[in-house]
């Protein structure tokens, strides 16, 4: 038993990959792609007359980035609508202000949510955030199960100039703040 | 004139555009609800939002349990709040539910993709307990009589085994699966589906063999098993090793075209007939099957808001046992003579008493459920369901009575085991209601209504509420009636000095009251608090005083459970319940009362799940299961408390698509025993020892 809790132990400091759940990370891959579209401003947030919906993922948590975008692509087959839509994938550490995007979407950090949703304010795109609680650092949107899909909508960061939700969307999000998440 | 006209085509144009725009954006909105919609489908199906379920329900995924070294069925309902396990002397295992009378069948339900699979002879389903976890996609247990709407009483859970055929998206993968283990196990098996078009095909086939023997002390031969009428056999009891192997083999098959389904499974189960029918430690040929076939065929379609679901089926099962029943030398008297004219007669079984028991059930069944959701806020579910349940073949065969001679001999017309002509037709009528009062407060209610050829159980209501605080906040109150009918074996069993069958019995009742409040931490944590109180009436009852099955048991149980799933880090997962349960029983014709016997009042289960990475996980399960009391009257001291500790390691490797799973299991060779009634086996049921498993798995 010693040496089981030994090797606990030692390996505790390696790199690992977080929890998630496959429903909702499908369901999440399937809807907010559709969230992005209700956004009248979409056409100012296009890079090269294409959207590109940027996967932020801590190193360990690559597999599950890529089973997102193999899911996203297995849905929407090349368009979002009727936008040409590019999937990227990008480290936390190699996130920048220049890093492309249209959207983010991102995965669970200890360190890095709050950088995160820094970068998508100053340039103005939407975030999307696979847990509710990163909501409270500053991320957009976030899509919870409770007894049915909750969407939920961080109005702290709504009412900036680069965003502009069609008000139909409006009447379906659940809204919270800092502090009721 | 120019200038005007490019002032009315550009608003045309603009006017054009908006209405574009807005078609669009409502295009996509109703998407956007059509996909939530779906999800939240999905997700009820799956349970995954269990907590806000009407129900007192725990969700094991068969994934995490695979990684936790779980190997079947039986070892992942030992992880269930409030569920401890029992066995009899034929090995017919059973999940005891929140102390719900251990010492009979029936009192849980199991099914397989929906299907009931409760075999018929005792109602129970020992059978299905080493099904392989690689088979199980997701292991549902509803706590308490559970769901009104499917026609099927539940009376102290529910147990729903969901295998890989449900695959919402297509992404489910073919896979092939081998095991080996401690006591010379093996396993092999695959899962294959098909697709083309409309036509969807799913297959699932295992065999697993092992050659199991656990160590037990004396024979029942020493408690006066086949002593008696002035003779006294104690002295050839024997000691050893009881045969407790297994071989066993399953094909499924679940096949979908459009509205159509049908659904089958051969499941061929045979082991060592454990600790002997009539308590004498059995040799190793000895084997009792129970097999399990079924085929069903539905038709579920939506039109507008109403929903049909039809299903009709078919369902075999049978007791077949083959055994040496008495040792070498046992002196008695002929039993046939006796029963017959009351004259005893000394007989001798030089080379013992042999048998050959059988007896084949087939159940047909028809159900019409409707749902309705045209009212605002209601779901209206209704239906029947029509069951008939009969014997259709039946053999005793025994060493022969009047001569001694160990050559079988056919006694199924003269001095059968069991009634031929076994039969009974139940009827179900079903109204359930499921209102959304607000956001925050839902209620189901509705009822079952039940006849059948012997004797009601009539109207059983069940009212549940669930009340969302806020997101963080969820309470549930639920009130049910449930009944169980008697078991074939209660009912129907001859010519047996130590079970009288009767047809004269009524259903065993049970008031349910079950209060729950469940906190959640975040969005994948929470703590869960139940407390239950049931009132059974009725229960049935026999002893070696009075051996005939009657009605006369009467027992309160109340109990808490703490259910906590969460994590300690954002990488590991952490797995926690604790079940306490008290109460007493009044044995009414006997005038005794007895305190839960049998019965462990304090379980403790847990997981932890370690993810080193993606591809190396570790993990621990711990399980503590109480002392228990004997019943009145016998001398033994009381079953110990035990302990028990796993650990796996789990290598997965992406590339490649395969898993590599070692477990030790009961590290620390704790003596798990599970209680044998007074005058059997004096040292109880031994169960497994330290023990280790391998499994290697790979999708396609």
């Amino acid at each position: 038993m010693k040496k089981i809790i030994f090797i606990y132990l030692t390996f505790i400091n390696l790199a690992y990959g977080y929890n998630y759940d496959s429903l909702l990370l499908k369901a999440q891959a399937s809807i907010f792609p559709k969230v992005m579209l209700l956004d009248k401003k979409i056409k100012d947030k296009l890079v090269d007359s294409n959207i590109v919906y940027t996967i932020v993922y801590d190193k360990s948590d690559y597999d599950t980035a890529l089973f997102i975008r193999d899911s996203i692509n297995k849905k929407y087959k090349g368009y979002f609508g009727q936008y040409v839509y590019k999937i990227n994938l990008v480290e936390f550490s190699n996130l920048s202000k220049e890093t492309q995007a249209s959207a983010i979407y991102i995965l669970n950090s200890d360190k890095n949510i709050k950088k995160a949703a820094n970068i998508a304010k100053e340039k103005g795109i939407i975030s999307f955030s696979y847990d509710t609680d990163n909501l409270r650092q500053g991320l957009l949107f976030s899509l919870i199960l409770e007894k049915s899909m909750v969407l939920y909508l961080n109005k702290d960061n709504l009412y900036t100039q680069k965003v502009d939700f069609v008000s139909s969307l409006l009447q379906i999000v659940k809204f919270v703040d800092k502090k009721n998440i | 004139m120019l200038y005007k006209l490019f002032n009315i085509s550009l608003f045309v144009g603009s006017l054009v555009y908006s209405v574009a725009l807005n078609a669009q954006t409502d295009d996509i909105l109703a998407s956007l609800s059509s996909e939530m919609k779906h999800f939240n489908k999905v997700a009820t199906i799956t349970k995954q939002n269990e907590i806000y379920q009407p129900y007192v329900i725990s969700v094991f995924q068969g994934k995490e349990l695979e990684k936790l070294g779980i190997s079947n069925l039986k070892e992942a309902l030992q992880l269930v709040p409030g569920i401890d396990m029992a066995t009899d002397n034929v090995n017919t295992q059973t999940p005891i539910f929140r102390g719900s009378n251990p010492l009979a069948l029936g009192q849980s339900k199991l099914f397989v993709d929906g299907t009931l699979v409760n075999n018929l002879f005792f109602d129970a389903y020992s059978e299905y307990l080493s099904f392989p976890i690689e088979m199980i996609k997701r292991i549902e247990v509803v706590r308490g009589p559970g769901s009104k709407t499917n026609g099927i009483n539940a009376y102290a859970g529910s147990i729903n085994v969901i295998t890989y055929a449900e695959d919402f998206d297509g992404a489910a993968k073919d896979k092939v699966i081998f095991k080996a283990g401690s006591y010379n196990y093996k396993m092999a098996g695959f899962i294959k589906r098909y697709k083309t078009g409309d036509f969807k095909l799913f297959m699932d086939f295992f065999y697993q063999e092992d050659d199991k023997k656990l160590p037990t002390g004396i024979d029942g031969y020493s408690q006066g098993s086949m002593s008696g009428f002035g003779y006294n056999n104690r002295g050839l009891a024997k000691s050893g090793d009881a045969p407790l192997w297994l071989k066993d083999y399953s094909f499924g098959l679940n096949m979908k075209y459009k509205d159509f389904s049908i659904k089958g499974r051969i499941l061929d189960h045979t082991e060592g007939n454990a600790y002997g029918i009539n308590l004498a430690l059995p040799e190793d040929d000895g084997r009792v099957k129970r097999p399990s076939y079924y085929l069903e065929v539905g038709y579920n379609k939506k039109i507008d808001n109403v929903n049909m679901d039809i299903k009709a089926g078919v369902k075999y099962d049978s007791f077949d046992s083959k055994d040496k029943l008495g040792h070498d030398g046992v002196n008695f008297i002929n039993m046939v003579q006796f029963d017959t004219d009351g004259t005893k007669l000394p007989i001798t079984f030089t080379h013992g008493i042999h048998s050959e028991h059988l007896a084949k059930q087939r159940t047909l069944y028809q159900s019409s459920y409707l749902t309705y959701d045209g009212v605002d806020n209601h779901v209206i579910t209704t239906g029947y369901r029509f069951v008939r349940e009969e014997t259709i073949d039946m053999i005793s065969k025994l060493s022969s009575w009047s001569t001694g001679d160990a050559a079988l001999v056919d006694y199924t017309k003269v001095y059968p085991f069991f009634n031929k002509n076994a039969k009974r037709d139940t009827f179900v009528f079903s109204l359930q209601d499921e209102f959304q009062l607000s956001k925050e407060l839902s209620f189901i209610y509705g009822f079952n209504y039940e006849q059948t050829s012997y004797r009601d159980a009539g109207i059983e209501p069940r009212v549940s509420m669930v009340y969302q605080l806020d997101a963080k906040n969820i309470f549930k109150s639920i009130y049910s009636r449930s009944h169980r009918n008697p078991s074939w074996q209660e009912m129907y069993t001859m010519n047996n000095h130590s079970r009288v069958g009767s047809t004269d019995l009524k259903p065993e009742l049970v008031d349910a009251f079950e209060l729950a409040y469940i906190k959640k931490y975040s969005s994948d944590t929470y703590l869960q608090t139940n407390l239950f109180y049931l009132l059974n009436k009725n229960q049935i009852y026999n002893a070696s005083a009075n051996p005939q099955y009657r009605n006369t048991v009467d027992t309160d149980i109340y109990g808490l459970e703490l259910e906590y799933k969460g994590h300690i880090s954002s990488v590991d997962k952490l797995y926690f319940n604790y079940s306490y349960v008290a109460g007493h029983s009044r044995i009414k014709d006997e005038g005794k009362n007895e305190s839960l016997p049998n019965v462990a009042h304090h379980l403790a289960k847990g997981y932890y799940i370690y993810n080193i990475n993606s591809a190396l996980s570790l993990s621990g399960v711990a399980k503590y299961v109480g002392p228990k009391d004997r019943t009145n009257g016998d001398t033994r001291s009381g079953v110990e408390a035990y302990t028990t500790l796993d650990t796996s390691f789990n290598y997965q490797n992406l590339k490649h698509n395969y898993n590599l799973i070692f477990s030790v299991k009961n590290i620390f060779d704790a003596n798990v025993k599970y209680p044998s009634p007074p005058k059997t086996y004096i040292e109880d049921y031994a169960q497994e020892r330290r023990n280790f498993l391998i499994s290697l798995k790979k999708e396609f």
